[in-house]
């Protein structure tokens, strides 16, 4: 990120590094003239745009989404009791709580656990396309998803937290278990995969988009 | 902005692919590959679906409820729908692949339900865990079937399990009791289905397996007989009580035994009947054989009463066949004058006679003239000392005339006879009554009455009355038993009998029996002193008949039927239905208490699916009572038997495991219930 100046930047103020010749070392942010290929300072690869940057959002973006299918399809929580057991799925689940009138919890699981990741499918995918392409939008506003998206990564696990507290608890042999179900895999390993995705983007492509 | 960008280095154009394409692309490309991997396999390990076709289909859910081979889940129903005109259920079951190949037309498919028989309690995991289909097969590949009709019920004979196979028939008066024990020598060898009616209604028959390697006594020369129930006769032999066993008297059963030798091995599929006593039974071999009996004729000079068709034909006391026909017949021609003589027509079975092999017909009668050139002849003799009726000997005569059968005589060949033997009735005359005087009917009463005394005193006993929700029923039946007509007759029969012995003294005060014997008495010195010796134990016996302690055995009758209704009326047993009721509503609570934990806690999922549970409870136990009342009944039906009031018979103990079971169950749930009310907060985190 060079912003330059210290009031709130304007489109005319924005200045790159490549525009006037730098280039900062990703890691520790000492700024090298262009073309230096190397930080000596930390030894980290300097270079000023990365190209393949795209392929790695793009892979790790499709990984993501191909461990969201499965993760929508198997059951999240498998309740065993002495009587019966249960496998839910996470829209299961929502029309179950919101079939008992829960329809609070049935929303933060909404949003946790579909809302949340398919929108940040379709943000990495809109601030990827609109780099390479190029873009009416704003890059300040672009800018500003792209750090929600790095932002919100994190919470997107809190269905996973919750299926593994519950496995943790509720283990009382043959009268009730709870046990995590294939999807609980999937679900965190397309959140792992789509904030792999959303780092591998090198946020300074946002900047040259506006500019074509 | 500024104008014109400071000239950058511009990177070489070409660059190798390795630098152009990101190594990451490998993971989504691995992970395609892993998912069409795992779909491909999931689609060819798949195994095929079948349908097996149900008159209902009472707790059979699609998804849920799982097919077993061997107690081992080897497929799951993916699909309930009826048939086109709703006559019937469909079951779609998706089966496992390495077992599909073995449902071939041999595969039987019945949903198992909790049930109570006299053989003990069986499917008690299905009420909590619903009913699952039970798939039985041979062990032998074969041509794959997709479609099947299911049992009503599990079926008597498994395919593929060891055993011989049979039908039996119900002759006469028998009643086939379906689902029944068959006895050989009291050890249980085999079991009865459920008894059908012929298409034409004209008898009952029910399938039976015989276990291995019992089938090895089964040949064609067995005979199968009712043993349920219990005989009780008066004869010459003194008085019997006979029953097979006391879970047969009560249960029912079915026997069997083979009289005969030399029979050939029973097959799969063969029909037998079913007599309604061992006597019936040992008969039919007789009557009824594969080989045609060989008929001849007899003719008797005397022309005496007592001779009637069905009566016995004995050789060397061994009865090998009967007199089917009998007629006076008057031939001045034959016989030079105008008396009338008895023709008697004997039927006599081949394989009586202890012919080696093969017996038929011709070889039966090859064998009769051998033996009348040696001396053989027929006679007339007295069948039984009570009875006064008369058979037909072949006795062997060294000093009669020779003779030889007449085997041009029509219809049949011709026996020669030789002198009766009938004079024997007035010899034994005294001896006779003599038996009839020492017949056991006292004892055998004072038996009756120590029985019921025994019943009375078991029924009155503490242990009993303190468990009368096991024995309510029990005690039902204890008087529909004593109730019965059987038992009613009792009485009656005793009076029967002593009617006939009275007759029979009569009769032979009455008949020229004791006139010859008075005659015979004259006749003699030695034997004039036997007439009033006579007398007096005609009175004896008169006296003794009088004496018979008919009363007290109704009297005891009576104090049984008592007890067993004080043993009803005790507070528990009253208590019952309350206590029955006291735990329903324990149970109703469980359920409100896990519908409220539910309602407390359903900020998450996992109580969603607890609540799953607690209505599933809810049906189980709506099948709870009907349970309870099914065990009622089957323990009404059962238990008649003295042995089930022992406390370690294993249909109590079943009953009681059962039960324990149950409430243990019923505990746990609400044990469960109260620990997430006290604590719902470790289930509120999360869906
Ligand atoms: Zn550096």
């Amino acid at each position: 990120m060079q912003v330059v100046g210290m009031e709130l930047p304007r489109k005319e103020d924005i200045v790159t590094a490549r525009d006037i010749g730098v280039v900062g070392c990703q890691r520790c942010t000492k700024v090298w003239p262009l073309g230096t290929t190397r930080c000596t300072r930390c030894g980290a690869r300097v270079i000023s745009r990365d190209r393949l940057a795209y392929q790695r959002v793009w892979a790790w973006w499709l990984v993501g989404l191909i461990c969201y299918i499965p993760a929508n399809l198997y059951p999240m929580l498998e309740t065993r009791t002495l009587i019966a057991s249960q496998a839910d799925t996470i829209i299961g689940g929502v029309l179950t709580l919101m079939g008992h009138g829960s329809y609070g919890v049935a929303l933060v699981i909404f949003v946790a656990s579909v809302l949340i990741p398919v929108g940040k499918f379709l943000a990495i995918a809109f601030l990827a396309i609109s780099a390479q392409r190029g873009t009416r939008s704003p890059s300040l506003q672009r800018m500003g998803l792209y750090e929600i998206v790095e932002y919100i990564g994190r919470w997107s696990m809190i269905d996973v937290f919750v299926v593994a507290i519950l496995s943790a608890l509720v283990q009382l042999n043959a009268l009730a278990t709870v046990t995590p179900g294939p999807a609980a895999l999937f679900f965190g390993m397309s959140v792992i995969f789509t904030m792999l995705s959303a780092q591998s983007f090198d946020a300074r492509l946002i900047w040259d988009a506006e500019r074509r | 902005m500024s104008a014109t960008p400071p000239p950058v280095p511009i990177a070489p154009a070409r660059r190798s692919w390795v630098e152009r394409i990101s190594v990451v692309w490998v993971v989504p490309i691995a992970a395609l590959l892993i998912a069409l991997g795992v779909a491909w396999s999931s689609f060819a390990d798949r195994g095929p679906v079948i349908e097996i076709t149900f008159d209902t289909a009472a707790g059979v859910a699609a998804g849920q409820t799982e097919l077993h081979y061997r107690d081992v889940v080897v497929g799951l129903v993916e699909d309930v729908r009826f048939t086109d005109d709703l006559s019937a259920v469909i079951a779609v079951v998706r089966v496992e692949q390495d077992v599909a190949p073995f449902i071939d037309s041999s595969a039987r498919f019945w949903v198992v339900r909790p049930e109570v028989t006299t053989q003990g309690v069986s499917g008690l995991d299905t009420v909590l865990n619903g009913v699952y289909i039970e798939g039985s097969w041979d062990t032998a590949a074969g041509e794959p079937r997709r479609a099947f009709v299911g049992l009503t019920n599990p079926p008597l004979i498994r395919p593929g399990e060891p055993g011989l196979e049979l039908g039996l028939r119900a002759v006469g008066d028998t009643v086939l009791n379906g689902d029944t024990p068959i006895f050989f020598k009291g050890v249980e060898v085999g079991r009865m289905g459920t008894a059908r009616i012929s298409r034409d209604g004209g008898f009952t028959i029910a399938e039976a397996i015989i276990y291995e390697p019992y089938d090895q006594l089964i040949s064609d020369a067995t005979r199968f007989w009712d043993s349920s129930g219990f005989t009780f006769s008066i004869g010459p032999t003194g008085a019997e009580l006979d029953f097979t066993s006391l879970a047969s008297l009560v249960g029912g059963g079915v026997t069997f035994d083979t009289f005969v030798s030399g029979g050939t091995p029973a097959q799969d599929g063969d029909v037998f009947d079913v007599f309604s006593n061992d006597a019936t039974a040992r008969a039919s071999v007789f009557n009824a054989s594969d080989v045609d009996p060989l008929e001849v004729s007899v003719i008797f000079e005397e022309n005496v009463a007592g001779l009637a068709a069905g009566a016995s034909v004995d050789l060397n006391g061994l009865r090998i066949g009967e007199v089917t026909n009998l007629n006076g017949i008057v031939d001045e021609a034959r016989f030079g004058d105008r008396r009338v003589r008895l023709i008697v027509t004997l039927a006599i079975q081949p394989a009586r006679l202890g012919l080696p092999d093969d017996p038929t017909e011709a070889r039966a009668l090859a064998f009769l003239q051998e033996r009348v050139a040696g001396g053989l002849r027929a006679r007339l003799a007295t069948a039984g000392l009570l009875t006064g009726g008369l058979r037909v000997e072949l006795v062997n005569d060294p000093e009669a005339e020779a003779a030889e059968i007449d085997l041009t005589a029509t219809p049949f060949p011709v026996l020669p006879a030789t002198e009766s033997d009938i004079t024997d009735v007035t010899v034994t005359a005294e001896g006779v009554l003599s038996r009839i005087s020492d017949l056991p009917v006292e004892e055998l009463l004072n038996s009756a009455i120590d029985f019921l005394n025994a019943g009375t005193a078991l029924v009155a006993d503490q242990a009993l009355q303190d468990t009368p929700e096991e024995l309510q029923a029990l005690l039902g039946d204890m008087r529909g038993f004593v109730g019965s007509d059987a038992m009613q007759n009792v009485p009656v029969l005793m009076e029967a009998a002593l009617q006939r012995i009275e007759a029979v003294a009569r009769q032979l005060e009455e008949d020229r029996a004791v006139e010859r014997l008075i005659a015979a008495v004259d006749a003699t010195a030695a034997a004039a002193a036997g007439v009033p010796e006579l007398v007096t134990e005609l009175n004896a016996l008169a006296a003794m008949a009088s004496e018979l302690p008919v009363e007290t055995l109704i009297t005891e009758l009576t104090d049984l039927v008592d007890a067993a209704e004080d043993v009803i009326d005790t507070d528990d047993a009253r208590a019952l239905p309350g206590s029955l009721a006291q735990a329903l509503a324990e149970l109703q609570a469980t359920l409100s208490e896990l519908r409220e934990g539910g309602a407390v806690a359903n900020a998450n999922a996992a109580m969603a699916s607890a609540r799953n549970a607690a209505d599933q409870v809810a049906v189980s136990v709506q099948d709870l009572p009907r349970l309870l009342e099914r065990m009622n009944e089957v323990l009404a039906q059962t238990s008649t038997t003295l042995q089930s009031y022992d406390q370690s018979s294993d249909l109590n103990r079943s009953a009681r495991e059962a039960l324990r079971d149950l409430s243990a169950a019923a505990d746990a749930v609400s044990r469960l219930a109260r620990a997430i009310e006290r604590n719902p907060n470790s289930l509120l985190i999360g869906r």
